[in-house]
């Protein structure tokens, strides 16, 4: 079996008062998760976002994470990306410290340098992944210099190869993000995200709020860049033609908890437990 | 004949178990097969007798609850695939298993000549090669030479399902499933197609299929397994098993 490139485990997050660690999880996990219908722990009035979820994602597979909104999805993306500190858990990328050092366990500064070149985050909101006030070379230069990128002839030699990947319009680089449309906005964030190769990249929704043809257009983009660079990608979204077009594998989530795991098509045709069952049933009419 | 077996089923079982209307729905109820190398074998039955559901719990698109499916190799190592962990049966499927169903799964943004070579180098071919067998296979399949280029979702369904096919035996794997694949074509064009598949066994491709037509069975089956609610009813040369189904079968 091929190496993971990305390894998560045990991962958690809850938002509010933890409790008393008793026994392995905190007073706050009892009584909540798909067996209770809930997610606020009745202990501690907190709300766990996520618990004890963990997968694997190999160079150049796409892992999907599918679930209701509040589930979970997102919680957990943003806690292996380090927008949010975990609850509980570990993760592991192979390109750093050749794997055998947990990333959530890093000091902060160190956590944020991997952003520069280890991990990715395309962000639904291309507000969340670009500065709008700066235009679309700036942005994809600015995330290449904190690589070490010096020379502004090279680094701006590379901003237009990687805009020019994610067909953004190169007469329109110098402009502000700002005056950019949202499938537009959304092709400068890839291109920043991918500007110094990162072997994961984590995808939240990326085609989520475009309109049916630009979310195309964005999508069969991602999949080529997938497919190019052999990325590890974990993909977020609700609509499963995203899930269906660019992932292999997909979990389940629901009220926090991982239900159910498996190939992307076989949990599409075949889904074995009840809430999958309904949000495919749902998501199929 | 040949007799070195690639596709070896053993009681295999599965049912869906619909929680939302709580109905238990058993699909196949204990089903054993075995296709050889170079042997097409056809999957004869009426329509919920578990044809297609035989073909996905094979390629595990449905989960089986029970029994064996063993791929064997020429180097006579062997993998059983309803226990593979999901990401070796990743693997397995992409140099191994092709399954060609009746629908060209919509790849936006690339020719038809793309999407068939591009089956090409995901099953190992170089890419000048696969450009290549992707020509010869759109060829064989009678499409259109100016149609090559232009996007599948914008060809009729005949012509996509022949992409779909071709995309589906290029650098054709050890075992080739088929379902349906010559549903929405005219004579002449499943003629062609046809064709082609006869050319998989002639290779020693092991091919398991459903088709809607007895004509098509009887001209490229070596044998019939004719299944009534999700057994083996039946098997043996396509004119007899057909013969005796004549009126109830496709």
């Amino acid at each position: 079996m091929a190496g993971w490139a990305l390894k998560v485990e045990g991962l958690g997050k809850i938002y509010g008062p933890t409790g008393a660690v008793l026994g392995d999880e905190p007073e706050a996990v009892a009584g909540t998760g798909p067996a209770f219908g809930r997610t606020v722990s009745p202990a501690t009035g907190a709300v766990v976002g996520a618990w004890d979820v963990g997968f694997e994602v190999a160079p150049g597979e796409a892992l999907g994470i599918i679930g209701e909104s509040g589930s979970g999805k997102s919680s957990v993306l943003r806690c292996i990306a380090g927008d949010l500190p975990a609850t509980a858990g570990r993760a592991w990328l192979r390109s750093f410290r050749g794997g055998e050092v947990d990333v959530m366990a890093v000091d902060a500064a160190t956590r944020r340098s991997l952003r520069v070149d280890q991990l990715s985050v395309v962000y639904q909101d291309p507000g969340e992944g670009l500065e709008l006030g700066i235009s679309a070379g700036g942005n994809v230069a600015e995330r290449l210099t904190a690589a070490g990128w010096r020379h502004f002839g090279d680094i701006r030699t590379r901003a237009a190869e990687l805009l020019s990947r994610t067909e953004v319009p190169l007469e329109r680089m110098d402009d502000l993000v700002r005056t950019f449309s949202g499938g537009m906005r959304q092709r400068v964030q890839l291109a920043k995200a991918l500007a110094n190769r990162p072997p994961v990249v984590l995808l939240d929704e990326p085609t989520t709020g475009l309109d049916a043809s630009v979310a195309a257009g964005v999508l069969d983009l991602v999949r080529d860049l997938l497919d190019e660079l052999g990325l590890a990608a974990v993909v977020v979204s609700h609509d499963f033609a995203v899930i269906e077009m660019l992932t292999q594998r997909v979990i389940v989530m629901h009220h926090g908890r991982v239900v159910e795991e498996g190939l992307t098509d076989q949990l599409l045709e075949d889904p074995q437990h009840p809430y999958s069952q309904r949000l495919v049933a749902a998501a199929r009419g | 004949m040949a007799d070195r077996t690639v596709l070896e089923v053993r009681d295999l079982r599965v049912s869906f178990e619909l929680h939302a209307i709580e109905r238990y729905v058993e699909a196949l109820r204990g089903v054993s097969l075995t296709v050889a190398a170079g042997e097409h074998v056809a999957l004869a039955g009426t329509s919920g007798a578990g044809k297609s559901s035989l073909l996905k719990s094979i390629y595990r698109t449905y989960l089986p609850d029970s029994g064996e499916v063993w791929l064997h190799r020429d180097d006579g190592t062997s993998v059983e695939l309803r226990g593979l962990p999901d990401r070796e049966l990743l693997d397995v499927r992409a140099a191994e298993i092709g399954y060609v169903s009746q629908f060209l799964r919509p790849e936006p943004r690339r020719s038809a000549l793309e999407v068939v070579s591009r089956a090409g180098v995901r099953r190992g071919l170089a890419a000048d090669e696969a450009t290549d067998a992707a020509a010869q296979a759109l060829r064989e399949v009678h499409l259109a030479e100016e149609l090559w280029h232009t996007y599948p979702t914008l060809l009729s369904g005949g012509e996509k399902q022949r992409v779909n096919l071709a995309a589906g035996t290029i650098a054709p794997p050890r075992l080739l499933l088929l379902d349906e694949p010559i549903s929405s074509l005219d004579p002449a064009n499943r003629e062609a197609v046809l064709d082609r598949i006869a050319r998989l066994t002639e290779v020693g491709v092991a091919v398991l299929a459903v088709f809607h037509d007895g004509d098509a069975m009887r001209r490229l089956a070596d044998r019939v397994v004719l299944l009534d609610h999700g057994v083996v009813a039946d098997t043996g040369p396509p004119e007899m098993v057909l013969a005796e189904t004549a009126g109830v079968s496709p």
